[in-house]
């Protein structure tokens, strides 16, 4: 294997990683707003919006990604609703990191001791302020690094919504086997390039990992 | 309301043909699931003891093989297994490719489980053990092994979800699953919106439990620990 042949398949992978990291981005976001607003419902008392939003958490963390991505972009398209591969992929990512993060910000709150509140309350915050300046940033500190560890599985579940045509890695790693038959070489380049994404990813959340570890 | 009744009746007319389908399906998911985890935790074990042993090489190689390992997506590795190795002259029955692909996969994981499960246990416990003069493989099989399940049972069935559902990507590869013949039925039938949520649904059924489980699990586990510390 030489190196023209490397740069000549790289090429198009490289172009299918930027799909890659955008799709990543805007699911993560999607997920964050949908993680977050859940769990600060479910610190309501109004008990039917904490069934509905337990159930849309289990079905979500108890189907396969794939099954939500096909039914979203090959299920609605029957039912009249026709949804394209690229923001079916981020509804799809996203709705399934929202049952996630909404689990991952609920046991954030649950980790803060309620007199943190009580004490902010007592010295005349309004609830508004108490947890916009004693919870949320305290939350976030304790989410960090499970979030990181969620950026990283998003980052590879990515790789699965080439099965509904957004043109990411895996994609153009089909494709290019078609065309060069190059089949071992493009399959291996693309398990390269996801490492190359996440690998830095991981060192990253470690290193949060470590530093909270030496805080507590 | 009538449309939910004309959307269910589908399922009436189309029972007869589905159902023996699927449920073949639904049973080499089940396989596909034992299978791979079966695989993983071999490997999972054999790595974590890699990691944790004092020789330098093979330290380093599993090491190295944990963080390969969770930083591929195991549909890349599926797809290096089952298409990557032909050119190589090593063609893969897609069940076979899709057990190991995602057992190898999982493997890197679960090492880090028992590699965590293991150190969590205080060095003291196993000085104690070699003191009272048992030998090294007695003590972690009667001393370590017993303390460090109750750490790594709860992420362990974690991960038995997590490749149950992941089985579903083994349908891009042509293994025989439930994913891929609610796919297949969907193309044939015009449906797909009926045999993906029915497909959904199955994989709801499977997993559901099992979450129920772990929860439970996970909350005894803590209990236990709760009342043993002083």
């Amino acid at each position: 294997m030489d190196v023209e042949k490397i740069l000549d398949l790289g090429g198009p992978l490289l172009l299918g990683a930027v799909t890659t990291v955008q799709i990543t981005l805007i699911s993560l976001v999607v997920a964050i707003a949908i993680g977050l607003s859940l769990a600060l419902l479910k610190l309501t008392r109004f008990r039917p919006l904490h069934w509905l939003i337990d159930v849309y958490v289990e079905v979500f963390r108890n189907t396969p990604v794939l099954a939500q991505l096909f039914i979203i972009y090959f299920g609605l398209a029957y039912a009249g609703v026709k949804v394209a591969s690229l923001p079916a992929a981020i509804i799809g990512l996203g709705l399934n990191g929202g049952a996630i993060l909404t689990e991952v910000f609920r046991a954030g709150f649950g980790a803060i001791h309620h007199g943190q509140r009580e004490a902010a309350l007592a010295v005349g915050m309004t609830p508004w302020a108490s947890m916009r300046w004693i919870i949320l940033p305290q939350t976030w500190r304790i989410t960090l690094p499970p979030l990181g560890n969620y950026a990283i599985a998003l980052l590879k579940d990515t790789a699965v919504v080439s099965a509904i045509a957004a043109p990411e890695i895996m994609f153009y790693a089909r494709n290019l086997v078609t065309s060069t038959f190059e089949t071992t070489a493009v399959y291996i380049l693309a398990a390269l390039l996801y490492f190359c994404l996440s690998f830095p990813l991981a060192r990253l959340v470690d290193r949060f990992e470590r530093r909270q570890r030496a805080w507590q | 309301m009538g449309e939910l009744q004309a959307f269910l009746a589908v399922y009436q007319e189309n029972w007869a043909d589905w159902s023996p389908q699927i449920a073949a399906a639904v049973w080499n998911t089940v396989l596909l699931t034992v299978c791979s985890f079966g695989l993983a935790i071999l490997v999972g074990l054999l790595l974590a003891i890699g990691k944790l042993s004092r020789v330098r090489l093979l330290r380093g190689f599993c090491t190295a093989y944990i963080e390969v390992a969770r930083g591929i997506p195991a549909l890349a590795v599926l797809f290096l297994i089952y298409y990557g190795l032909v050119p190589l002259g090593l063609v893969l029955d897609a069940f076979v490719a899709g057990f190991v692909g995602l057992g190898l996969s999982a493997g890197g994981y679960i090492a880090e489980v028992f590699r965590a499960g293991i150190q969590a246990i205080h060095k003291g416990q196993r000085e104690a053990a070699l003191a009272v003069g048992m030998t090294p493989a007695v003590t972690f099989r009667v001393i370590i092994l017993p303390q460090a399940l109750r750490i790594i049972l709860p992420p362990l069935l974690n991960m038995l979800i997590i490749l149950l559902k992941d089985t579903s990507i083994c349908s891009l590869i042509s293994t025989p699953e439930l994913m891929l013949r609610a796919k297949d039925l969907a193309m044939m039938s015009f449906l797909p919106m009926h045999l993906f949520l029915l497909a959904g649904v199955i994989y709801f059924l499977l997993a559901w439990p099992m979450s129920l489980l772990t929860r439970r699990v996970e909350a005894h586990m803590r209990r236990g620990l709760r009342s043993a510390a002083p």
